[in-house]
């Protein structure tokens, strides 16, 4: 009954390459963008509206690591540490020069695009693990750095103050203005990894993380796209930094520990590794769950143990909840949510036929 | 300048003992990797689990220590067995990543419960080793370190023994460098897996008496699992003399960095000089310093 | 196509309408505290004691009535010590209509402290950062109530003064600290003092999560030969620092420990009263189970057929919890007294705040006057000693270097 591609003709290569070509696709994106756009921030309270805008960051930034681990195949601990970059880069320059913040999203994004491709130079020789690891030190130096150089960090606290953004003579600090401010440059994030993936450079990408050698054979330059890579990762990982010094209001950077670093790296596994569909959905879902085992723990656990043990338990739980998912989906479905958003699809796409 | 140089020595020794004792919780991980190609993640947390147990032995069931010490090492063996047959299992021949986030998760099941069973607060791990230090000339001994450096030395001598000499060592190495021809040889490959990670609970186990002792035990005992990633990548990741060696090094380095790095930049590089070194040496070496080296094919 | 696609989005308009709806569930009557804890994070030795601590003071008091005939409601969110959680559990809280937050955790102070005073909801942050908000004028709407990391510091020193002999010139004075925002923010004060009374200081950092301070302490013990040393750490490191000392063979009747090293926990943790015996801590709330709120509170378990709760007997962060609940309960109390209509706001609050003086609360708070330019309130605290199995007080309620507090608030402020 929804088999999509009945009765859909093309005339130009154009047309056929497009990013939806189907008519239904069209409907749907039309549909899900009139949710994002109208409903949700016209309706929903000011709290469910903050947590939107933190899934919001965190899109964002999924979106980086996932072209660095999921379409290149470069393991990286360091996101948190590029999203400090952008967001003391940003903060320095707002309180330094008064820039306006267009400059500093952009001047945050290209020092943290700088710094990655430095902490990128050891993927030349070392692979796997081991770059793993390397990543690792990247981000332990960069927190050390910014702790330690008062000049970056603007003082003992080393915390900044930033001034809400203005747009004109607005000034955007309640969370439905933070939401639309946000939800531009999701979606900008959105279709520029949609895009890449399919350009040359994606594709090179692919190959790198299939196979490395046989790609350098043919004649892709995989250092330079190892940094490229690297780079362009950072670069959304330093503007998550920048909009997310502007939702708090302040740079500091110990929001931007390795447990941060870890969260991403869960936010695309359990998503769904090189796909952007998955990053999505590894954001919301990583975001969402500690609340959302608050919420229910608070409703029901009540019920059950008197309320000591329940304020004991709530956070522990969260912790093995989130484990436990971690590697629920590990053992079930390895590709990820995308996957099972996939068979989904494909189920309904025949049905009501089997096959 | 005596006073100076009896200060070098002074963490020249700090270092040393600490190195071995990295190197202990280092082989538990070094252990993993070399029979299985498991990266473990989790290992500070086997370390603060096996901890938590012994402790919670001692303190509340006043059991005496070789009763506590035995139940803490058979309960992690049990453990390691366990964990095996349950989720790792279903993760072989999955991406290098996949295992890694496994072990990421259920290194965050196993800070959740540790609390929960046990409660929050920090526990003594008490040993009837003396606190007061051995005083040799210029050189302050805590006899705790002594002891783990020697617990340290004498697993590595152990289990290197095990695994070049003994039959069930040689199969274990046969089932890491290749699984389908180790399972034709007749080697029942699940059974060494679930070895691997046995001898993985045990070496955790004794890691947790004796950092338990040193820091106390709670949840921040995991965190002496960080320190793992800088000794096993210097010293190869499926080499045991690597585990020893990278332990040592790390230790020196950073007392070294501490003792006169710090106090001209303000404090802070012990934790991350350990990670540049081992940078550098990558750069040099990209599989460690005794690591295998993975020859690719297209 | 189309009717599906319309139908559906009217649909969700339905439900994300109904959703909506489901907003501030209005507070008749309750007042809401928002409450911030730590209980699986780093610090989690002291949010599972402290917190339990404001429970039951608010449980005592709504047993008594509650406040002017208003029961209080204390939401507590843990958020692990992070940021992020810390922002969400603040919007929570608001959305619930709290009118008051008590804050934990230096980086979530500084992270909220823009939308506190946007928002007009008085947060308190006792005896942590920042502590350039005591000033009240500066900062209206964050409330430090107790000594902060700089009162703590001149209060260390004042403390080593006399035990030392009155007089510091010449000696050295080693600062052992959590290698982070919070640890760092005393030195200032301290490098101030240290030309004002001629002492030779020396830092010494120890990185997060500081599990592994041997070099650190050997430098202290062996090279730097420091005569006196403050100890700024908190988590699981005093507990690591104690036994580091002793293994070197550093008396530990020469470390002072600010506040978030100073509890039963910590001593606990390193092996126990006899072990730490000499340690000097430092307190901004009453040791011990001998105050009359504390018997009440077991009073109230009593009479509901319950054991007291063990918490109680980690008295130091458990008073503390106490302490922070009850000011929170007077600052209500004098924001109710002035509007008698009951409706209060986060601002009536604030001004309830500033006028707490002499509310000591049997001695277990010291006695604080809280200024609308003074929203520490004194800076005073107690140290106390490890000594024969137990605490024992060896100083009363002072502060000491006012006036070089004073001097680096307004600088601060200038910024």
């Amino acid at each position: 009954m929804i088999h999509r591609e009945c009765g859909v003709l093309k005339t130009t290569y154009e047309a056929d390459m497009g990013l939806y070509p189907l008519p239904i696709a069209k409907w749907t994106v039309g549909i899900i963008a009139g949710l994002f756009f109208a409903v949700i921030p016209l309706t929903l309270h000011e709290y469910y509206l903050s947590i939107a805008n933190l899934v919001w960051i965190a899109v964002i930034g999924a979106l980086g690591l996932n072209i660095l681990v999921g379409y290149t195949g470069q393991v990286s601990i360091g996101h948190g540490a590029f999203m400090s970059v952008g967001a003391y880069t940003a903060a320095n320059l707002a309180t330094r020069l008064d820039s306006p913040w267009p400059v500093n999203l952009l001047a945050g994004g290209l020092m943290a695009a700088a710094v990655g491709a430095v902490v990128g130079i050891p993927s030349l020789r070392i692979k796997g693990l081991y770059l793993a690891i390397a990543t690792l030190a990247g981000q332990l130096i960069i927190e050390w750095t910014i702790n330690h150089v008062t000049f970056i960090s603007g003082g003992v606290q080393a915390s900044i103050e930033v001034p809400r953004p203005r747009l004109g003579s607005m000034v955007l600090s309640s969370q439905r203005d933070m939401y639309y401010f946000l939800l531009v440059f999701v979606v900008l994030a959105i279709v520029g990894t949609m895009n890449l993936v399919r350009s040359r450079v994606g594709r090179a990408f692919i190959a790198i993380r299939d196979q490395d050698i046989a790609a350098e054979i043919i004649g892709i330059d995989i250092f330079r796209y190892k940094l490229l890579a690297f780079a362009i990762s950072s670069f959304y990982a330093g503007m998550t930094g920048v909009l997310y010094t502007y939702f708090l209001g302040i740079a500091n950077y110990e929001q931007f520990q390795i447990g941060v670093s870890i969260d991403y790296l869960a936010m695309i596994i359990i998503g769904g590794l090189g796909s952007v569909l998955g990053s999505i959905f590894g954001a919301i879902f990583v975001t969402l769950l500690p609340i959302v085992i608050r919420l229910s723990m608070e409703a029901f656990g009540g019920m059950f143990l008197p309320q000591q043990v329940v304020l004991n338990l709530i956070p522990n739980l969260r912790l093995m909840m989130f484990g436990a998912l971690i590697v629920f989906f590990l053992i079930v479905e390895p590709d990820g949510l995308n996957r099972l958003w996939r068979n989904i699809r494909s189920y309904f796409r025949i049905w009501p036929f089997a096959y | 300048m005596s006073d100076d140089f009896g200060f070098f020595l002074l963490l020249m020794s700090n270092g040393l003992l600490i190195g071995l004792m990295y190197g202990l919780i280092a082989l538990g991980f070094v252990l993993v990797y070399k029979a299985t190609d498991a990266v473990n993640f989790a290992q500070g947390e086997f370390v603060m689990i096996a901890g938590i147990l012994v402790a919670a032995a001692l303190g509340v069931w006043k059991a005496p220590l070789w009763l506590a010490a035995g139940l803490g090492i058979a309960a992690m063996i049990g453990f390691g067995f366990a964990l095996e047959r349950t989720t790792l299992r279903k993760l072989i021949g999955r991406p290098v990543i996949a295992v890694v986030m496994a072990t990421i998760g259920l290194a965050s099941i196993l800070r959740g419960i540790g609390p929960t069973a046990f409660g929050a607060g920090s526990r003594p791990l008490p040993l009837p080793i003396p606190d007061e230090p051995i005083v040799v000339g210029p050189l302050f001994i805590p006899p705790i370190q002594l002891v783990g450096g020697l617990v340290s030395l004498m697993f590595l001598g152990g289990f290197g023994w095990f695994f070049v000499k003994s039959r069930k060592g040689i199969a274990m190495r046969a089932v890491a460098d290749n699984q389908q021809v180790a399972m034709a040889m007749g080697i029942n490959v699940q059974r060494y897996f679930g070895l691997a990670w046995a001898m993985t609970g045990m070496v955790s186990a004794l890691g947790g008496i004796i950092w338990g002792n040193i820091i106390g035990v709670d949840v921040n005992l995991s965190l002496v699992g960080f320190k793992v990633f800088p000794v096993v990548i210097l010293g190869g990741l499926d080499s045991i003399p690597g585990a020893v060696i990278g332990g040592l090094i790390v230790g020196l380095v950073e007392n070294i960095a501490a003792g006169y790095v710090d106090p001209y930049v303000g404090g802070g590089t012990k934790d991350f000089a350990p990670y540049v070194l081992m940078i550098l040496a990558l750069m040099i070496r990209p599989y460690g310093i005794f690591g295998k080296k993975i020859i690719e094919r297209v | 196509m189309r009717h599906f696609g319309i139908g559906l989005l009217a649909a969700l308009v339905a439900v994300m309408g109904a959703l909506g709806a489901l907003s501030p569930a209005a507070a008749q009557q309750e007042i809401v505290i928002g409450l911030q804890c730590d209980r699986t994070g780093p610090t989690q030795i002291v949010g599972t004691v402290l917190c339990p601590g404001f429970h039951d003071y608010i449980a005592l008091v709504n047993s008594k009535g509650g406040v002017e005939g208003h029961k209080l409601r204390a939401l507590e969110i843990d958020h692990e010590y992070k940021v992020p959680p810390a922002v969400e559990s603040y919007e929570r809280h608001k959305k619930e209509g709290a009118v008051t937050m008590a804050i934990y955790g230096t980086p979530q102070i500084y992270a909220l402290a823009a939308k506190l005073t946007e928002d007009k909801i008085p947060g308190t942050s006792p005896g942590f950062g920042s502590a350039a908000a005591a000033d009240g004028i500066r900062y209206p709407y964050i409330f430090p109530i107790a000594a902060t990391y700089w009162s703590q510091g001149t209060a260390a020193v004042d403390f080593v003064k006399k035990q030392l002999g009155g007089s510091l010139k010449g000696k050295k004075i080693a600062f052992i600290f959590y290698d982070n925002p919070a640890g760092r923010e005393p030195i200032e004060v301290l490098e101030d003092l240290a030309v004002i009374e001629g002492f030779q200081f020396k830092m010494f950092a120890v990185p997060p999560p500081g599990v592994e301070m041997g070099a650190q302490i050997l430098d202290i013990a062996q090279r730097f030969r420091a005569d006196f040393v403050i100890g700024h750490l908190f988590g699981g490191a005093p507990a690591v620092s104690i036994k580091e000392f002793k293994r070197v063979g550093y008396p530990l009747k020469k470390v002072v420990s600010f506040v978030w090293g100073s509890a039963e926990a910590n001593i606990d943790a390193a092996g126990g009263f006899a072990v730490a015996e000499g340690y000097y801590t430092m307190q901004f709330a009453g040791v011990g189970s001998d105050y009359p709120v504390l018997n009440e509170i077991r009073e109230m378990y009593k009479k509901e057929g319950k054991p007291a709760p063990k918490e109680m007997a980690s008295t130091v962060y458990y008073n503390r919890g106490v302490l922070i609940a009850a000011l929170h309960v007077e600052a209500i109390r004098n924001a109710l007294k002035a509007k008698k209509d009951g409706k209060i706001t986060g601002a009536d609050v604030k001004a309830g705040f500033e006028k707490i003086s002499n509310f000591t609360l049997g001695g277990l708070v010291p006695p604080l006057k809280v200024t609308p330019t003074d929203h520490e309130g004194g800076g005073l605290v107690q140290i106390w000693q490890v000594k024969g199995g137990k605490f024992e007080k060896v100083t009363d309620w002072y502060s000491a270097y006012t006036d070089v507090v004073a001097k680096h608030i307004k600088q601060a402020a200038s910024k």
